[in-house]
């Protein structure tokens, strides 16, 4: 029998919650960053664990004192703002920064390199300043400009957002309800060949051939599944501050920010649902200037291409189905965007019985959105809202495996919850 | 006979050019090119000297086994189809020790494909149309008609895999009419781009004969060390491009004649991207990004609001001589005058 848990005694619910607490505390921010309109970066080395739990020697940018991050912070900033981002270089190299996608940057101070200006490797003792003017709202991000095959590779990368005036009276992503969303998330795409970092640790840099890349690890926002589905700022991944766990209600827009931050090219593919991408390189897809998204398309495996941003729209109601998600008798009230079509039509499986099954902790003991069942002791606990998961992947599925270990990688989860459900 | 290239006397007159070609006396463009090997010096990852590498290119002569007017290059020489003309004629000079063909995707002709038998009796394609022997000592002339106007790749039509890679590609506009490259596109300035790798293994292997025998025996380990636009990797003495003036319409016409794929990204300024294959989109493209897989091209029109240089990497990351200290490979910087 289904049972909604959210008309369940609160005693369960607090239980569960209180155990577990895993996909509806208020440590999710939707997109983690730093926002302002001045920052100070520093290149620094650490190390990120792997999905596997090795440890990789990596380059990344800090929140200035803080430790180094990889992905490197996320700037969120708002149209219009001057932005300046100060550079100081703890690194054994001299490194700069680039900004594709924003026009007028100056830099000032450091060494002239061959793409803009560059912190020498002198510990931080010289600031290199970087400005530009957020002209224009979207999803951009910045890399290294110095010895980038192997910067870039190494992890000095991180993501921009440039909120748009419109933004926050409409929550949208450009200057127009096209880009209307409920929710947003980032997915800034890379990959790592261990062999080069492995290298770079022990100093052998004269063996360093980047020539012959062959990535074994790739990431989400800098983290490897499962890592992806965790909180964000988990104490024990201090290098990897960035989660990636979408998180919606039927009927709710979600925007994907997906960035091409690697060097490869990653077929980023949602479950679920086709999503409709709006955006590129921060552009509405759209064709005279004003018009909206009008030339946006739909589509299940988004090509997103090094150094390139695309902004896509999620939509799920369960729609055409053909079985009520909700698992309701004909004549129960409807859910809010409820296809209707389908309301009460019966689920087109008979479920095998408990002895005939093993579990996983996010099976709520139900195949109803929103609804619980009993499970054995022990069982279940890490979908305490009854939600669907639906895998976010790359569709190069040699990319969803941690170093040869499957499976991991470029793969996070999508949770679609019932309504009440606390979304951040 | 004006050898230098062929035209009709009515190029660049509109009427005349009509009238022309209602009497279907138009002649079209004609190019002598002379496939030959030579070496290529490259730089070495160190940053001090050079390595040769074995290569197969292009020469322009003036007329069959007649004066060189252009030496032997990777790419081959640029063949820019005059505005109005509607068909293009090579005629080749192969002194290489392999038969060769030329095929510009995009275009259509009439293709007589070559076969062999295989050693199991099967017959396979070895050319995609009509060879020109090696040491040929009669001109064989490649002809297309109906020319569509754009941005296109000539390559070798034989055994491609090695071929190409070796070098026999080049890059052929055909213009809609003066400074329009497609009709209604204008450009005040244009530069060309055209991207290719060269894996010296496979080179060498060609070059001496190992390959197919003791050495790679296909190009399946294809593991380019060295990343080209216009047969050059970038080293700290390349000049910046010229590319035009501020307030310009400058076209940037990308070819890749590689095997990979490549992600050109403009720093500082956004391009409209306007057609792929020689095929206008019907709406343009605004990125400062763009995908050009193995075999692509596309045009772009970039108006610059400010003087500068600006730099054009490969987010590939393919910016790297043979693994050397970066900056090599795939880079440019696009001057524009103020």
């Amino acid at each position: 029998m289904r049972t909604h848990l959210h008309s369940k005694g609160t005693q369960f619910t607090v239980a569960v919650m209180a155990a577990l607490a895993l996909f509806a505390t208020d440590a999710y921010a939707v997109i983690d960053g730093l926002t302002g309109s001045t920052f100070t970066l520093s290149a620094k080395d650490g190390y990120v664990l792997g999905g596997d739990g090795l440890s990789i020697y990596t380059w990344g940018f800090a929140d200035d004192t803080g430790p180094m991050q990889y992905p490197g912070p996320t700037l969120i900033v708002n149209q219009g703002a001057l932005v300046t981002v100060s550079l100081k270089n703890y690194l054994p190299e001299p490194v700069s920064i680039v900004f594709p996608g924003q026009e007028g940057v100056t830099a000032t101070g450091g060494v002239a390199g061959q793409l803009t200006q560059e912190a020498p490797a002198d510990n931080g003792a010289t600031t290199v300043e970087y400005q530009f003017q957020a002209s224009e709202p979207g999803t951009y991000h910045y890399h290294s400009g110095t010895h980038m095959d192997l910067q870039v590779e190494m992890g000095l990368v991180g993501a921009i957002i440039v909120r748009p005036t419109e933004f926050p009276i409409d929550q949208w992503a450009y200057n127009h309800t096209d880009s209307a969303y409920d929710h947003e998330y980032l997915f800034l795409l890379t990959e790592m060949d261990y062999d080069v970092h492995l290298m770079a640790e022990f100093g052998l840099w004269d063996q360093i051939d980047t020539t012959t890349f062959h990535p074994v690890y790739w990431f989400i926002n800098g983290r490897n599944f499962p890592d992806t589905t965790l909180a964000a700022d988990t104490p024990w991944l201090p290098n990897q501050p960035y989660n990636c766990l979408p998180r919606m209600h039927p009927g709710e827009r979600l925007l994907l920010r997906i960035i091409g931050g690697g060097r490869d090219l990653h077929p980023f593919h949602p479950h679920g649902n086709n999503t409709t991408v709006i955006a590129k390189d921060a552009r509405l897809l759209q064709s005279p200037l004003g018009t909206g998204a009008d030339l946006a398309y739909s589509d299940y495996t988004i090509t997103s291409l090094p150094g390139q941003t695309v902004d896509a729209i999620f939509e799920w109601t369960g729609a055409q189905l053909g079985w009520d998600v909700y698992g309701h008798a004909p004549g129960d009230p409807m859910e809010p965007f409820e296809y209707a079509p389908d309301h009460g039509k019966p689920f087109p499986v008979i479920l095998p019985g408990q002895q005939e099954l093993t579990f996983g902790g996010g099976y709520s003991g139900s195949p109803f959105l929103g609804a619980a069942g009993d499970l054995p002791p022990g069982e279940g606990g890490l979908n305490v809202y009854g939600g669907f998961m639906y895998p976010w992947h790359s569709h190069a599925e040699n990319e969803i495996i941690n170093n040869d270990i499957f499976i991991g990688g470029m793969l996070s989860l999508l949770i679609i919850e019932p309504h009440g459900t606390p979304i951040p | 006979m004006n050898h230098k290239m062929l035209k009709t006397i009515s190029c660049g007159v509109l009427p005349l050019m009509t009238l022309a070609m209602v009497a279907g006396t138009a002649t079209g463009a004609e190019y002598y090119l002379r496939a030959e090997a030579f070496t290529k010096n490259l730089p070495d990852p160190s940053g001090v000297g050079t390595i040769p590498i074995p290569m197969w290119g292009f020469a322009l002569d003036d007329s069959f086994e007649g004066l060189e007017l252009q030496a032997v290059s990777v790419p081959g020489p640029r063949l820019t189809v005059p505005a109005g003309d509607t068909t293009l004629t090579i005629h080749l000079d192969n002194n290489l020790s392999v038969p060769i063909s030329l095929t510009i995707p995009g275009q259509i002709t009439t293709k007589t494909p070559v076969f062999f038998t295989d050693g199991q009796g099967r017959q396979r394609v070895h050319s995609f149309t009509h060879e020109t022997p090696a040491g040929n000592t009669t001109m064989v002339d490649y002809t297309w008609t109906g020319l569509e106007p754009g941005t296109y790749l000539y390559l070798s039509g034989t055994h491609l895999a090695v071929q190409v890679q070796m070098g026999l590609y080049g890059g052929v506009t055909i213009d809609a009419a003066a400074g329009e490259a497609y009709s209604g596109v204008t450009y005040d300035a244009e530069v060309m781009l055209l991207y290719s790798e060269i894996d010296p293994a496979l080179h060498t292997a060609v070059d001496d004969g190992s390959y197919g025998t003791t050495g790679p025996t296909s190009t399946v380990d294809y593991n380019p060390k060295y990343f080209l636009i216009n047969g050059e990797p970038y080293t700290s003495a390349t000049l910046p491009m010229s590319a035009g003036a501020v307030g310009n319409r400058v076209l940037l016409r990308f070819l890749n004649a590689g095997l990979q794929t490549h992600a050109p990204n403009l720093l500082g300024m956004y391009m409209s991207v306007i057609a792929e294959d020689g095929n206008v989109y019907n709406f343009p493209k605004g990125q400062y990004s763009l995908t050009l897989p193995a075999g692509q091209t596309k045009d772009a029109i970039v108006t610059p609001s400010a003087d500068g240089a600006y730099p054009l990497i490969d987010r590939r990351s393919d910016v790297t001589n043979a693994g050397g200290f970066s900056l090599g490979g795939m880079v440019r910087f696009l001057e524009v005058a103020p």
